[in-house]
């Protein structure tokens, strides 16, 4: 009798059988991540839903790395019989982001990839669905975006309530007027 | 009573206690704090023994309660809801989303100072308002109403290019109608 493996190491194993260089990772139990290129993840998904039974699609979603100047896109799909999520990551050039349309795969894609176009800026060539998702006469940067700062443009379109200052520190204040000493530690932790 | 030089005045005390005792709230929620309103509303807090009870479409309603965080396209439609309800008309800010931003106070999509864009009568803080909060700001209101002090909606309509100009601030391609009254 040889070594057993487990159901995810089987799954790492039947993902690097079909697909060449392809990168796989148990990270825990019932949790697989792989890594794969751009061109791979249509194929991916397709196979894992087709002939692994991967038939539930949990979730897309985009993360910004912008130190490295890379999207990172992740498909999280689930199978009832193994129940184990399969995470598909793939890594998108930051400028001019684009990616294969999927949503023939699971319709439900559609609405995440509207969410992404508009929150990342990441364009999906051939894809079919309304420009507007949830902003509305948006005309900034994709506002999920890291290098897109929130602050800046809340000073410029919003108001200040006036008579307030935030972030004053208080400590000093509150310890002389309670006759208490602020301990060494602490003083590094000031503001000032 | 006809040639009373206090004629006016006792019309508006009548009118004025009638409109405190009969307010139609609009029940429509903007965020999180319409959570509180069914509790406020049911048999524990019961605010109907207060003359307070919902309204099912804007042009019934006396009251517009704006319940947490407004984002601008939230901001749109309460615009119109506003519009739409008949004087008298008075606005309750609810909860410290309205009054300065709250925890949404750098969040590009929420606004941060409710009294810019409509204006607001009675403002509840707190992050949610309890039901005994809600019922307070109520009283308050009724208070207002009593000394003829609750004139949001004339202030509304004399200073409506002001609003407008700060309206057309955050909602830039959408068609605010110049209404006449």
């Amino acid at each position: 009798m040889g070594t057993t493996y487990s159901k995810e190491e089987i799954l790492a194993q039947q993902l690097q059988t079909a697909f060449e260089h392809l990168i796989t990772e148990v990270v825990r139990k019932d949790t697989v991540f792989a890594f794969a290129t751009k061109e791979q993840v249509s194929s991916i998904l397709l196979y894992a839903k087709e002939k692994l039974g991967y038939i539930s699609f949990v979730h897309l979603s985009c993360v910004d790395w912008l130190e490295s100047g890379e999207f990172e896109l992740v498909y999280i799909i689930w199978s009832p019989e193994t129940k184990i999520n399969l995470f598909v990551k793939t890594r998108l050039d930051r400028e001019n982001p684009s990616m294969e349309n999927t949503d023939m795969i699971w319709r439900q894609i559609n609405t995440y990839q509207r969410e992404i176009r508009e929150m990342f800026g990441v364009e999906f060539p051939g894809f079919v669905g309304e420009k507007e998702f949830i902003l509305e006469d948006w005309e900034d940067a994709p506002p999920m975006r890291r290098d897109f700062d929130t602050l800046e443009y809340v000073n410029d379109t919003f108001f200040e309530r006036e008579g307030r200052e935030d972030k004053q520190d208080v400590r000093e204040r509150i310890a002389k007027r309670s006759g208490e000493e602020i301990p060494d530690f602490a003083k590094k932790y000031s503001r000032e | 009573m006809y040639n009373d030089k206090n004629a006016q005045t006792i019309v508006d005390y009548i009118q004025n206690f009638t409109r405190k005792n009969s307010l139609f709230m609009l029940a429509y929620g903007t965020g999180c704090g319409a959570i509180e309103l069914p509790a406020t509303l049911t048999s524990r807090y019961d605010a109907e023994r207060l003359g307070v009870r919902g309204a099912a479409t804007p042009r019934q309603a006396d009251l517009l309660l704006i319940t947490g965080y407004l984002s601008t396209k939230t901001l749109k439609r309460v615009i119109r809801v506003y519009e739409q309800m008949q004087d008298p008309k008075y606005v309750i800010g609810f909860g410290s989303c309205t009054i300065n931003g709250g925890m949404y106070w750098d969040s590009y999509n929420t606004i941060k100072l409710l009294d810019k864009y409509i204006p607001v009568d009675v403002y509840i803080n707190g992050c949610m308002p309890r039901p005994e909060s809600v019922i307070s700001g109520f009283q308050e209101l009724k208070r207002l109403i009593a000394a003829g002090k609750a004139d949001g909606a004339k202030k509304y309509k004399e200073n409506l290019e002001w609003y407008r100009e700060n309206q057309k601030k955050v909602l830039k391609n959408w068609p605010l109608v110049e209404y006449n009254w």
